[in-house]
C-alpha cells in the first residue's frame, strides 16, 4: 500500500501553494525525512519533506502547479507497486472528485496555458462526468499532455510557442528550455500555426525611426511622482535668461538688404534657433507619454499663434532641416491660415516643442504654459535697448528676455539650462547655428 | 517569552558567503546544535538573487550583460522574483525556529513586516501593507522586500530594507516580477543626506523592530545594536 503525500498548509491562512520544484524524480528511492519538492505560498518557499520511506512511485503535479492544500501530490511505496492501471491508490484518487475546497476559479490545479497546450481534439471528455471512462492511464489523466518542464512551459506561454510543436529533447521527449528557446528563435517557421502574441517587453531605444520610447527609470518614476504631487499634473519649472540680439539684428538686417525671399521675423530665427539647439539637446526634445517618455528623434517646432477664440499651435514639420527662408514661408502660412482658421487637425498637432512669442505685444518676458504631451515650450519676450555692461563699458544693447517652462518629469534644471545655453549662443553669434 | 535573539552584524560581506552561513546555520538550528535563534545583518555588494517565483520577463538583461556591469547574479531557494541587494541597504536574514513561535509562514511574513514597519515608523517613514504583494510599502513605493525559506520550520533568507540604496540598479530587473513598481529608500523618502548617521539609525530601528515584532526578550543594555 502506497503513501499518499499531499500539499501541506504552511499557513492556517494558506488555501494552495505552487509546487515549485521536485527534489526526487520518480523511481527515486526515499527515506523518512528527505525532501520531496520544494513548496511556495506567498514569498516564502518550504521543503516538502517525505513521512514514509519507499520509492517515489509517482509525481500526481508537474512542477509548476498550484495545488489546493492537502490534495495529493505525489505517491511514495514499494518499486513496482502499481500507481497507473487499476492500482488501488490510483482509483482512489481518480474516482475522488477532489476535495473541491472553496478552490478560487482562477486557480484550477494546472496553469491554463496546459489546457491550451493539450494534445489537440481527442481528449475531450464526453460531459463533466468522470466516471464514464474507465480508469484513463495516468499518463492521459491529467489530459493527454505534452512531456515539458514547468519552465519551458512558462517560456512557451510568455512566446506564444506552441508545445505540441516543439520536439523534446529531454527524456522521454521530454520538452525543456532550451528547445522552447530554440524553436522561439528559429522563428515561425518552427511553429506551424502563426500565434502572434505581444513580445514580453517592448524592445528598447533605437536611433532609427521616428522617435524612441525610454521605459521609465526609478529616478524618472520617483521625480514624476514627487513633482505632480507638489505642484499639479505637469510639475513645470521656469528658466529665464537675457539675449543679447545685436549679431541678430545685423544679420536680419543684412538678410532684408538682400531684397529677396520673404521677409525674415525674429521669430523665425528664434524657431531656426530653437529647432537646431533641440538637436543637439534631444532630451528637451520629447514627450511625457505616463509609463514612458517619448524622445523624439525628428524636431517639430509648434508656435503659439493668437487667434479670435484663443490660441493654437501650428506645427513646422522637420523644423531642423529646413532653411530659414522655408521656415519663414511657411509660418507665415500657417499663421495666416489659423487665423482664418483654415488650418486641417494635423497640421496644429504632434508638435515636439513649443514656442510662443508675445514680443510683438511688447511684453518683456512671461511664462508660457506647457501644451502637453510635449516637455518644453520657450516663452520670448521684446526686444528691447536696455544698458548693460558690455566690454567694461555701459551700453545700450538690443536685448531679448525668454523662459523656458520645462515638465521636471522629462526635463532637469541642468538639462534646460543646457539647452538654453546652447541657443543663447545661437542668438548671440548666428554663424552657430550653420556651424 | 525570555528568548533572546542573537544578532550579529556582518558589515559588508559576499552574498555568497553569507548564503552558505545562512544554510548552515540553518542546518544546525534544524538539528539542534544551535539553540538560539539568529539574525545576521549584511550589506552586500551589487548582486541580483532569483527566487523560486522568477518569471522569464523579470530579468532583462543577460546575467553575462548583468556580470559585466559588476553584478553578479544568484539563482536562490527563497521564495518570491527577482530582487537586488547592494550597498545602502539593509539585509537581514533571520534564523528562526519558527516550531518555537509559530508553524505559519504566512504569519511569519507578516511579522517579519510589522517589524520593518516598526523601524520604518521610528525613522519617520509612513509605511504598510498591499495586500497580496509582500513588502513594505510607502505610499505606493517599495521600500522593503521579503523572500523567505523554511526547512523544517527553520527560516533564512529574509528581508532588505533600502536605507541610502542606488535606486537605478532596480532599472536592471523588473523588481518582483512587478512591471510598473517604484522603489523608494528611506534617504529617498525622507530627503536625507547624512547617509552615515540614517545607517546607523536605520540599523539599529531594524534590530529594534524585528526583536518587537516578534516578541524577543533582548533589550538596550543587553545589546550593542539597540
Amino acid at each position: 500500500m502506497s503513501t499518499k503525500v499531499v500539499m501541506e498548509a504552511l499557513s492556517p491562512t494558506m488555501e494552495e501553494g505552487r509546487l515549485v520544484e521536485w527534489k526526487k524524480s520518480e523511481g527515486e528511492a526515499v527515506a523518512v525525512g528527505d525532501v520531496l519538492a520544494e513548496v511556495e505560498t506567498d514569498k516564502a518557499v518550504m521543503e516538502l519533506v517525505a513521512r514514509a520511506g519507499g520509492t517515489l512511485l509517482k509525481q500526481v503535479v508537474p512542477a509548476g502547479a498550484t495545488v489546493p492544500v492537502s490534495e495529493l501530490v505525489a505517491l511514495i511505496g514499494e518499486p513496482g507497486e502499481p500507481t497507473e492501471n487499476g492500482g488501488a491508490p490510483a482509483q482512489e484518487q481518480a474516482t475522488q472528485p477532489a476535495p473541491d475546497r472553496n478552490r478560487p476559479v482562477s486557480m484550477p490545479p494546472a496553469p491554463p496555458e496546459d489546457a491550451a497546450n493539450e494534445a489537440p481534439g481527442p481528449v475531450q471528455m464526453p460531459g463533466p462526468g468522470v466516471e464514464s471512462a474507465a480508469p484513463a492511464p495516468a499518463s492521459a489523466s491529467p489530459g493527454g499532455r505534452i512531456k515539458a518542464s514547468p519552465l519551458a512551459r512558462r517560456i512557451a506561454a510568455e512566446r506564444g510557442v506552441e508545445l505540441a510543436s516543439i520536439s523534446g529533447s529531454g527524456p522521454e521527449g521530454r520538452v525543456v528550455a532550451r528547445d522552447v528557446e530554440g524553436a522561439a528563435t528559429a522563428g515561425p517557421a518552427a511553429a506551424p500555426p502563426p500565434a502572434p502574441r505581444a513580445p514580453a517587453r517592448a524592445p528598447i531605444s533605437r536611433a532609427e525611426g521616428p522617435f524612441t520610447d525610454v521605459p521609465l527609470s526609478q529616478i524618472r518614476k520617483t521625480i514624476a511622482k514627487r513633482l505632480t504631487q507638489s505642484i499639479g499634473p505637469i510639475p513645470t519649472f521656469y528658466l529665464t535668461t537675457e539675449i543679447d540680439m545685436e549679431r541678430a539684428w545685423d544679420a536680419r538686417e543684412a538678410l532684408k538688404a538682400l531684397g529677396e525671399g520673404p521677409k525674415i521675423s525674429f521669430n523665425d530665427i528664434i524657431l531656426k534657433a530653437v529647432a537646431a539647439a533641440l538637436r543637439q539637446h534631444p532630451a528637451c526634445n520629447a514627450w511625457w507619454q505616463d509609463d514612458h517618455i517619448r524622445y523624439w528623434n525628428e524636431i517639430h517646432v509648434s508656435m503659439a499663434v493668437a487667434i479670435e477664440e484663443g490660441l493654437i499651435t501650428p506645427v513646422i514639420r522637420h523644423t531642423d532641416v529646413k532653411t530659414l527662408r522655408e521656415i519663414s514661408t511657411e509660418s507665415k502660412d500657417l499663421a495666416a491660415r489659423a487665423r482664418d482658421r483654415r488650418l486641417k487637425p494635423e497640421e496644429y498637432t504632434g508638435g515636439t516643442f513649443s514656442v510662443s512669442n508675445l514680443g510683438m505685444l511688447d511684453i518683456d518676458e512671461f511664462t508660457a504654459v506647457i501644451n502637453p504631451p510635449e516637455a518644453g515650450i520657450l516663452a520670448v519676450g521684446r526686444i528691447v535697448e536696455r544698458p548693460v555692461a558690455h566690454e567694461g563699458q555701459i551700453a545700450l544693447r538690443r536685448r531679448m528676455r525668454l523662459t523656458m517652462s520645462c515638465d521636471h518629469r522629462v526635463i532637469d534644471g541642468a538639462t534646460g539650462a543646457e539647452f538654453l545655453k546652447t541657443f543663447k549662443a545661437m542668438l548671440e553669434n548666428p554663424l552657430v547655428m550653420v556651424w | 517569552m525570555s528568548r533572546r535573539l542573537l544578532v550579529h552584524d556582518l558589515g559588508h560581506r559576499e552574498y555568497g558567503e553569507v548564503l552558505e552561513l545562512q544554510r548552515d546555520l540553518c542546518r544546525r538550528r534544524v538539528a539542534g546544535a544551535l539553540a538560539t535563534d539568529v539574525l545576521l545583518l549584511v550589506e552586500h555588494q551589487p548582486v541580483i538573487t532569483l527566487g523560486r517565483g522568477t518569471r522569464a520577463t523579470s530579468l532583462p538583461l543577460p546575467p553575462a550583460e548583468l556580470e559585466r556591469r559588476g553584478v553578479s547574479v544568484f539563482e536562490v531557494e527563497r521564495g518570491g522574483d527577482v530582487t537586488y541587494h547592494g550597498p545602502g541597504q539593509i539585509v537581514g536574514y533571520p534564523i528562526l525556529d519558527l516550531r518555537e513561535h509559530r508553524q505559519d509562514l504566512h504569519w511569519y511574513l507578516r511579522t517579519l513586516e510589522d517589524g520593518l514597519i516598526q523601524a520604518l515608523d521610528a525613522l519617520h517613514v509612513e509605511a504598510g501593507r498591499i495586500p497580496g504583494q509582500t513588502g513594505v510599502w510607502t505610499a505606493g513605493r517599495k521600500i522593503a522586500s521579503i523572500g523567505v525559506h523554511a526547512k523544517q520550520w527553520v527560516t533564512f533568507h529574509g528581508f532588505a530594507l533600502n536605507i541610502t540604496t542606488d535606486l537605478s540598479y532596480f532599472d536592471l530587473i523588473v523588481p518582483c516580477g512587478i512591471e510598473q513598481v517604484v522603489m523608494t529608500s528611506v534617504a529617498e523618502e525622507l530627503l536625507r543626506s547624512d547617509g552615515e548617521v540614517l545607517w546607523a539609525e536605520a540599523k539599529r530601528e531594524v534590530v529594534k523592530g524585528v526583536v518587537q515584532a516578534f516578541g524577543f526578550a533582548n533589550s538596550a543594555d543587553q545589546d550593542p545594536l539597540w
